[in-house]
């Protein structure tokens, strides 16, 4: 079976194309799927930019209200994929099972994110998928100008918009 | 105030086997009108034997934009680029230079970091390296004061100012802190419970912050420890001149290799 692709329509900006490990990582593409086909991505925005880091988004709706989300899912950190550039990771809070729809793509290789221990320390976080066209979509994404807003640090000035995410 | 949640992944710092030494300073508040604290930082900067230096907040006074060219601006920068040719310079906004941006970290070749941010430095200590600020939850008016500067929207606006009406109002700016330092207002200290939390939540031993103005270690407990900075006063009696580094040779002993060290000279 073919690997699932998932494409991000960012407003302005471009198409990112997602291929999603299915092998890998089952239960976070299952959850990935499953948000992107109920809509829950859509008129959401990347929230959180850190270049050199990561750019973070799927939480959130401009003005920055917070989505309501299904169950948390299970960690696959430990299933050898790693945080490299362009890879696609799911976010979540210290509970390294936490994971609901918040995700992130790496701009960068970020090893300390990676698993090392089934412990609150080294889970690290689950990557299931990378970028496989739309690049330079990631790059423009990381190079906006950010702030402050309410609680929140490293937020873009002008909102980064998903129009929509369609499985393809 | 409730404790701000400490987003997730944080970023870190991987320091690399062969630094020996780092150091970390901040709250030196860099002004023309401080010629020997300037004069203590650049021997600092030049003699030092770390093999990284890490600035966490408020190393000037005020910084009105990166397009500001004064000749105290241009002094700092070519310090800063002097150092950063010579060992890894990293970089953290703090309430008084929060407008520091990309192009004096390009010009100087200074690498930003985000706050807060871990510092993996050996597998028994984890830093977490932040100005401070955003941890002191009982000055309600600072923090409102933070969420409207912080702001993308204030910041453009406040950048497509004129430099001149920028500098006035960092003048404004400067002469109320002396007004209320003059009141020996007593300033809120970081929150111990907010500390701990954000400890936890990066999986870190040690946080290393400055801006309170109260240098001194503290246990929170559950063997987690609050390192505080020293700022920098170079005509107060005695000076308060002084920086924390971390020393991989003691890395076994009870403070984990750091410890607070007197300025390098020539």
């Amino acid at each position: 079976m073919s690997n699932p692709q998932v494409e991000l329509h960012i407003l302005d900006l471009g198409v990112i194309t997602l291929e999603l490990d299915a092998e890998k990582a089952p239960k976070c593409t299952e959850n990935f799927l499953h948000y992107v086909n109920k809509g829950h991505y859509d008129k959401t925005i990347f929230h959180r930019v850190i270049p050199g880091f990561m750019v973070q988004g799927g939480g959130f709706e401009p003005g920055m209200s917070q989505k309501e989300c299904d169950e948390p899912i299970e960690n696959e950190a430990n299933n050898g994929l790693k945080n490299d550039h362009y890879t696609v990771a799911m976010a979540r809070t210290s509970d390294p099972h936490s994971a609901t729809a918040q995700f992130f793509i790496n701009v960068a290789n970020n090893d300390f994110l990676n698993h090392k221990a089934p412990s609150m320390q080294g889970w690290g976080y689950a990557v299931f998928g990378k970028v496989v066209s739309g690049n330079d979509v990631v790059d423009k994404i990381a190079g906006v100008k950010t702030g402050r807003k309410g609680f929140h640090d490293d937020v873009p000035k002008e909102d980064v918009v998903i129009e929509k995410a369609v499985a393809l | 105030m409730t404790t701000p949640p400490l987003p997730q992944p944080v970023p870190c710092v991987q320091a690399p086997a062969h630094w020996q030494r780092v150091d970390f300073i901040s709250d030196l508040h860099l002004d023309a009108s401080e010629a020997a604290t300037f004069q203590a930082w650049v021997q600092h900067m030049a003699h030092t034997p770390a093999d990284a230096l890490f600035i966490l907040g408020d190393l000037f006074e005020v910084w009105v934009g990166d397009d500001n060219q004064d000749p105290f601006a241009l002094q700092c920068m070519a310090v800063l680029k002097a150092t950063a040719q010579r060992l890894p310079v990293y970089f953290m906004c703090g309430n008084r230079d929060f407008l520091v941006g990309t192009e004096l970290l390009k010009a100087t070749g200074m690498q930003g970091l985000n706050d807060p941010t871990v510092l993996d430095l050996d597998p028994t200590l984890r830093l977490l390296l932040s100005h401070g600020d955003a941890l002191c939850l009982d000055d309600h008016d600072y923090l409102a004061f933070r969420a409207q500067v912080r702001h993308p929207d204030w910041q453009a606006a406040f950048l497509a100012k004129p430099l001149a009406e920028r500098q006035a109002y960092a003048l404004d700016v400067r002469q109320q802190s002396e007004a209320r330092k003059q009141t020996h207002t007593n300033y809120a200290d970081v929150d111990p419970a907010a500390a701990c939390a954000w400890l936890t939540a990066s999986n870190a031993q040690v946080l290393l912050h400055g801006h309170t103005h109260k240098p001194a270690t503290h246990d929170l407990g559950h063997g987690l420890i609050r390192w505080v900075l020293s700022d920098w006063h170079a005509t107060s009696q005695p000076p308060r001149l002084e920086v924390v580094s971390w020393l991989r040779q003691n890395a076994q002993s009870p403070t984990r290799g750091l410890c607070r060290l007197p300025l390098c000279q020539a």
